[in-house]
This record gives C-alpha cells, sequence and structure tokens, in this order.
C-alpha cells in the first residue's frame, strides 16, 4: 500500500538542520542530524536500540531542545517561539509514548479525552467523539477502567485515541505496535494511514516491526549511533 | 453528565502534614492578630482615658485654699470641669499601696482639684501652673504626660511585636507552601509532563495547583480562626471570671472588627497560598523541575 498526501501546501511539517543532541557532558545522542518531512507525508524511523530514536522523535513533539542545530515545524522555528505559542503548536501534535504515559488517576475516557480537555473545550461537545474513537480501537466496554485495569495492549490502545483525539497536523508514535497482538497491530496501522490519507496528517513511525514496515511501504529513516545513516525509499530496502 | 475527575490526583499524604502546618499558622497568626488588636484597642482607651485630665496636687494648702484654686483653674479657658477630690476618693486612690488595713490613722491627706478639660487641650497645664503661681497657690499641676508617654511607648512595643509575629508568620506560611508546591510538582512531574505535551499552557499547569492550595488554604485558615476563636472565647471567660485585677492588660473583645480578623485569616491564608503556588510553579516549569 503507497501511502503520502500531495496536496498540501506548505513546503515542510518538519525541518531539523544540523541537529546534535548530548544530554550534560555525556556523548551525543545525535549528531549533524538534517531532516525534512514534508506535509502529508507517512516515515518509518527505524534503528536499534539506543540509536536515539525516542531522542529524535522527543525533539519532534518538543520536549527537548538540540544542543546544537535547528527543530522548524509547521514552516515556524521552534527556537524563537515564546513558551505559550510552544504549547499551542504542542495541540496540533499527536504523540504515542512507548511507556504509554497515561494518567493513574483518570478513566481511559478522561485519558482520551485530554488533550481536548486541555485545549478548553466543553465535555459536552466532544464526549461522543471520544466514545466513538475508543469504541474503534476495541475499548468501547471499558470506557471507565483506570489503568491499572487494563492490560498493556489497551492501555497502549488509549494512549493511540489520546494522540488522534484532536486529528493532529503531525503523528509521532513510539513503538505504537509493540505491545499488541497482530490484527491489532494492522488495525492500527490501517488507523495511521487512514489518518494520514483523509487529513493529511504527517505520521512518524519509530518501531522495530519490520514485517510491518515493509507491508507499508512508506519510507524509512534508518538511526545508528545518533547518525542518520540511511534514508530510503520503501522499506523493503531495510533489512 | 458526570463530574470530570481533577487532573492532579485528589489524594496526598503530604497535603495533610500541609494542612495541618497552614492550620498552625493561622491559628497562631489569628491569635497574634487578635492580641495586637487588643493592645491597640488597651492602648487607645488608657490614652483617652488619662489625656484630657489635669491633677492639680495643692501644698500648704487649707480647704478654703482648695476652694480659691478650684474656682481659679475652673475659669480658665479649655477647663471643662474642676473639683476637689474628696477624702473618700483620696483614700481609694491610695488604697493600693497601703493594703487592705486602709491608711494610717492620722496621716495627712493631700488635697488635690482633678480638672477635666475640653478634647485637644493637650498644652493647658503648664498654662494653669502658670495662673496659680501667680495667685500666690502653691500647687503642682500634672497632666499624666510622662506616664502616658510610657505606656504609649510600652504598648507601642508590644503592638509591633504582636505585627511582626503576625508578619513572620503570614511569612512562613508563604515560604512553607512554596516548599509544598515545589515538592507537589515533583511529585507529579508524570502528570504535569503530559499536561506539557497535550500541550498544556504553564498558565493552564499553574491553576491546577492553584485551586488546589487555594481550597487547602481555605480550609486549613478556616479551621486555624476557629481555633483562635476558641482560645480568645476561653481567655475572655477566664478574664471575666477572674477577680484579680487585670484592667492594665489588654483585654479581648471578640467585637466585629475582631471577628472580620477571624473571617479575614483563611481568606488571606488561601490567597497567599495560591500566589505561592503560582509563583512557584511558573517558576518551576521555566527551569528544570
Amino acid at each position: 500500500m503507497s501511502i503520502g498526501n500531495p496536496d498540501m501546501i506548505l513546503d515542510f511539517a518538519v525541518r531539523l538542520d544540523g541537529i546534535s543532541l548530548r544530554y550534560d557532558s555525556s556523548e551525543e545522542i545525535l549528531s549533524g542530524v538534517d531532516l525534512e518531512l514534508k506535509p502529508g507525508s507517512f516515515t518509518c524511523l527505524t534503528g536499534p536500540s539506543g540509536a536515539g530514536k525516542t531522542s529524535l522523535l522527543k525533539l519532534l513533539y518538543l520536549a527537548l531542545e538540540p544542543s546544537r542545530g535547528e527543530v522548524s515545524l509547521f514552516g515556524r522555528r521552534t527556537h524563537d517561539l515564546s513558551r505559550s505559542a510552544l504549547s499551542l503548536l504542542r495541540r496540533r501534535i499527536g504523540v504515542v509514548f512507548q511507556e504509554f504515559r497515561l494518567l493513574d488517576h483518570l478513566t481511559a475516557y478522561e485519558n482520551a479525552a485530554l488533550p481536548l480537555r486541555v485545549a478548553g473545550q466543553r465535555e459536552s461537545d466532544y464526549r461522543s467523539d471520544v466514545e466513538e474513537l475508543l469504541r474503534w480501537v476495541g475499548l468501547g466496554g471499558r470506557l471507565d477502567a483506570p489503568p491499572q485495569q487494563l492490560s498493556g495492549g489497551e492501555q497502549q490502545r488509549v494512549a493511540i485515541a489520546r494522540a488522534l483525539v484532536n486529528k493532529p497536523d503531525l503523528l509521532i508514535a513510539d513503538e505504537p505496535t509493540g505491545n499488541v497482538d497482530p490484527d491489532m497491530s494492522e488495525r492500527l496501522m490501517r488507523l495511521f494511514i487512514e489518518l494520514n490519507r483523509r487529513l493529511g496528517t504527517t505520521v512518524m513511525i519509530a518501531t522495530h516491526d519490520l514485517t510491518l514496515i515493509r507491508k507499508i511501504e512508506a519510507p524509512v529513516l534508518r538511526l545508528q549511533h545518533g547518525l542518520l545513516v540511511r534514508d530510503v525509499e520503501f522499506g523493503s530496502d531495510v533489512a | 453528565m458526570s463530574k470530570e475527575t481533577p487532573l492532579l490526583p485528589e489524594r496526598d499524604t503530604r497535603e495533610a502534614a500541609l494542612f495541618f502546618v497552614v492550620c498552625a499558622l493561622c491559628f497562631l497568626a489569628a491569635l497574634a492578630a487578635l492580641s495586637a488588636r487588643a493592645t491597640y484597642d488597651a492602648a487607645a482607651s488608657w490614652t483617652a482615658e488619662v489625656q484630657g485630665q489635669v491633677t492639680v496636687r495643692l501644698i500648704d494648702a487649707d480647704r478654703r485654699g482648695a476652694d480659691e484654686a478650684r474656682d481659679l483653674v475652673a475659669a480658665v479657658e479649655g477647663v471643662k470641669q474642676a473639683r476637689i477630690l474628696s477624702s473618700e476618693e483620696i483614700e481609694t486612690l491610695l488604697a493600693p499601696s497601703f493594703g487592705a488595713g486602709g491608711l494610717p490613722a492620722g496621716l495627712p491627706l493631700p488635697l488635690i482639684v482633678a480638672v477635666e478639660t475640653e478634647p485637644g487641650q493637650r498644652r493647658l497645664a503648664p498654662d494653669l501652673q502658670r495662673r496659680l503661681t501667680e495667685a500666690g497657690i502653691e500647687a503642682r499641676v500634672d497632666a499624666h504626660e510622662t506616664w502616658a508617654g510610657d505606656v504609649r511607648r510600652a504598648l507601642g512595643v508590644v503592638r509591633l511585636v504582636a505585627l511582626s509575629t503576625v508578619a513572620l508568620l503570614g511569612a512562613t506560611a508563604v515560604a512553607v507552601i512554596a516548599f509544598a508546591t515545589h515538592a507537589a510538582l515533583l511529585a507529579r512531574r508524570d502528570i504535569v509532563e503530559v499536561l506539557h505535551l497535550s500541550g498544556a499552557s504553564d498558565r493552564f499547569i499553574s491553576r491546577l495547583f492553584e485551586r488546589r492550595f487555594w481550597v487547602l488554604g481555605l480550609k486549613a485558615g478556616a479551621v486555624g480562626a476557629l481555633f483562635s476563636l476558641a482560645a480568645a472565647a476561653l481567655a475572655m471567660s477566664m478574664a471575666s471570671s477572674s477577680s484579680s485585677r487585670t484592667g492594665l492588660l489588654p483585654r479581648l473583645s471578640l467585637d466585629p472588627v475582631d471577628l472580620l480578623i477571624l473571617i479575614a485569616t483563611p481568606i488571606i491564608a488561601a490567597l497567599a497560598a495560591r500566589i505561592a503556588a503560582r509563583v512557584t510553579v511558573i517558576r518551576s516549569l521555566k527551569g528544570p523541575l
């Protein structure tokens, strides 16, 4: 299945120019990374553990600032933006964290609805949409369950619902299918693809799942030791 | 529609300890404020009592000389009333010095003219002294200014100490709340990060903490104020049942102003808690937690 939406006007959704990242005085996690994601593109990011995939994604969802270089999102250099402008920019990004990061004291429904609540929307306006989304990811009967009562796969699906709930312009997912069975995994990937095609959402997924990458036929970026060493057209080239 | 769950978890054992600390600080602050006010009232009352009164003690004068002195004083502009104190009144004045047995027999009592002046006549005593001297009457005119000045100074110090205590307790409460807010922020860093990454602004996050600590301040302040009300009522009850002379001590009254202090205590505590939480959260979010 070939994917990507060619009808976007912006030159790029994401651009990284000469990005380097190090924590304190440690070695560089990322070194001189240049990357451009076209609006409406669908990209996979792969590489061995410790290669810097999660760090690269953190830069994209504005949880980290680079030690060197420049991050631009939707045509805006993030370094120049105020904290409140960054908050507004984050609302255009949906993130599926590797470790889910659900809030334990909220129900599945409330976790999924969090970005809408933060954006100040009224519950009466979004309740049915959130419930429908949770039903779609197979959690229709678990709306009121707190995360502790959900399995790993169910928690991951809540995290995915939370990332998708405000129809983001950029969706970033860190191993989104790591805890779900193959059926659900394929279903979720179809959802990501559908979002990408229908809404023009730019999608970047970090995954180890080479089978999945081959099925998607999306451009693949490969990170190794902090360097973007491979930028290939399709997953079939990744092995 | 079900009520939304607060974004910050409601139960936290640390907050129970903080509640107790703020409650105790509010209790002490309210009590100190009530004491400051009682001292202020006492000072005002004593000063008002002393001001407007002049005592003329006649030296080597008989009853006739006393009448003459009284008439002379009463005729001076600014004098409202002048009268010679009776022997009984003078004995009452001297009684504290001589005890229950009364004055020794044969002790000569001084002749005293008690003068009540019109309000604002603070320079009258030297004028009276001059006129009495000119009339050939030997007398000592005392406007109680030295004593009143000492009392005012002493009460000023007591008041300053009480107000400083209120300020110190308030500052301590703010510091404790700021510390607790930072600890709460650290403890809930995971929540704060998820909110941040979901697009919450610093203001949105700080409002969550502000609301939490506002309610905590309000509740702890109310309990603290209630305890200080009980303590004040107990002190009043003990003072009223005591047979000892407590006229010179500040007395708690629980009048409308005192009640206003008690009502204001939780509001001030809540405001301080809210502001401390806001400043702490905004500062913490800008730097590394």
